[in-house]
């Protein structure tokens, strides 16, 4: 039950977002937008070494402070310069999204099938299980 | 478990940001199509503007009428000798300078856009297909020259200072924007009127393929001047 937690937080956040004073400058809107690309690219990074359990929150926060605010400046570094490098972050951004959402599914339905396996096996094996022992125990 | 619970914290905390993040987005943009366009979001602020600028005139135009119907109301009180004769004075310098609404014969223009024109020549400047400023202010200075005693323009009416400009898209006049279709009435001699205009700048808009309709009417209502007139610089020299 620990992802119904960050789905919460999720709803806390929209609604916080929607009832705080502050409103971004129309100019700053597009490297927001970046930001939450970030953003969702660490969640989503977050959750695939969750389920493959080589997470470290470090790794993870820093990643997404680092992304969020390099993109950024990357993308307000492009406007200055005349190339759009915004492009550029929602690319990587893209990729990877895409990138670890496959790999949580591979790993979800990896692990669906085990289990149905596991559940199988379990199944079929019981009867046998019990009666070969008890006829070891009526043997003995 | 510790690592699990510190774990669960970290994605709890980016899902919040997420959340508050993409809803502060949502909320500093709110138009779909021009979520990047930062010159059209300055528009929708400008336009906003506007707005809430013209509800405010309206406003004040509101106050302003009330008093001036208790003015009215006042000045109207039944008066006898000299005062009557200042009454009857004062009644009609406000008819001379717009401040009533009257009534009278005159002619009836109404005018539009040539939509049809520009539909049938989609690769012309639409400039030939649209009424400008100019041609508003050629048929006011006919009627003027015609001997018309009063014009209101979409019932705006025209006192010595109303202007008319141009303002990109749209026409001021008495700084309120008007649109096509135009409605210009004239109170005056209906026939005096209706030669002076029918071989002007009218004739010209007709061949042109304007949509213009002339009648006459033996009782016209023309709407009084709501803005204000205060002499701040001039005085009796």
């Amino acid at each position: 039950m620990w992802w119904f937690v960050p789905i919460a937080a999720l709803f806390l956040g929209i609604f916080a977002g929607q009832h705080a004073g502050i409103q971004i400058p129309a100019e700053m809107v597009k490297y927001l937008s970046i930001a939450i690309l970030a953003a969702l690219d660490s969640v989503l990074g977050g959750v695939r070494s969750l389920l493959e359990k080589s997470f470290n929150s470090t790794i993870m926060l820093s990643g997404f402070f680092a992304n969020a605010l390099l993109a950024a400046l990357l993308a307000y570094m492009g406007d200055r310069l005349g190339v759009d490098l915004y492009y550029a972050a929602v690319f990587v951004f893209g990729v990877r999204l895409f990138d670890n959402l496959s790999k949580i599914r591979h790993f979800l339905i990896n692990f669906i099938r085990t289990r149905k396996q596991r559940h199988a096996a379990d199944w079929d094996g019981a009867p046998t299980g019990k009666t070969s022992s008890v006829l070891k125990e009526d043997r003995s | 478990m510790k690592q699990t619970l510190r774990s669960v914290l970290s994605v709890t905390f980016i899902c919040f940001m997420i959340g508050g993040l993409f809803a502060l987005y949502i909320r500093s943009a709110p138009s779909s199509q021009s979520q990047t366009n930062v010159l059209s979001q300055r528009m929708d602020n400008l336009v906003s503007t506007i707005n809430n600028l013209e509800q405010e005139i309206a406003a004040y135009e509101g106050i302003v009428q009330t008093s001036r119907d208790e003015l009215a109301g006042l000045e109207s009180q039944v008066q006898t000798g000299w005062l009557r004769q200042l009454q009857e004075e004062l009644h009609m310098a406000k008819l001379r300078a717009g401040l009533t609404s009257v009534i009278g014969p005159g002619i009836v223009i109404e005018l539009d856009d040539n939509v049809a024109g520009q539909k049938a020549n989609p690769n012309d400047d639409p400039n030939l297909y649209i009424i400008h400023y100019e041609d508003l202010l050629a048929i006011v200075s006919e009627l003027k020259s015609g001997g018309a005693e009063a014009i209101a323009i979409n019932e705006q009416r025209l006192v010595t200072t109303s202007e008319l400009r141009c303002v990109g898209n749209v026409i001021l006049v008495n700084t309120t924007r008007i649109a096509p279709p135009f409605v210009i009435q004239a109170i005056g001699s209906p026939s005096i009127l209706m030669d002076m205009v029918s071989y002007g700048r009218l004739e010209y808009m007709i061949t042109s393929g304007f949509p213009v309709t002339l009648t006459t009417d033996q009782a016209l209502i023309l709407p009084a001047y709501k803005g204000g007139l205060q002499f701040k610089y001039t005085t009796f020299s």
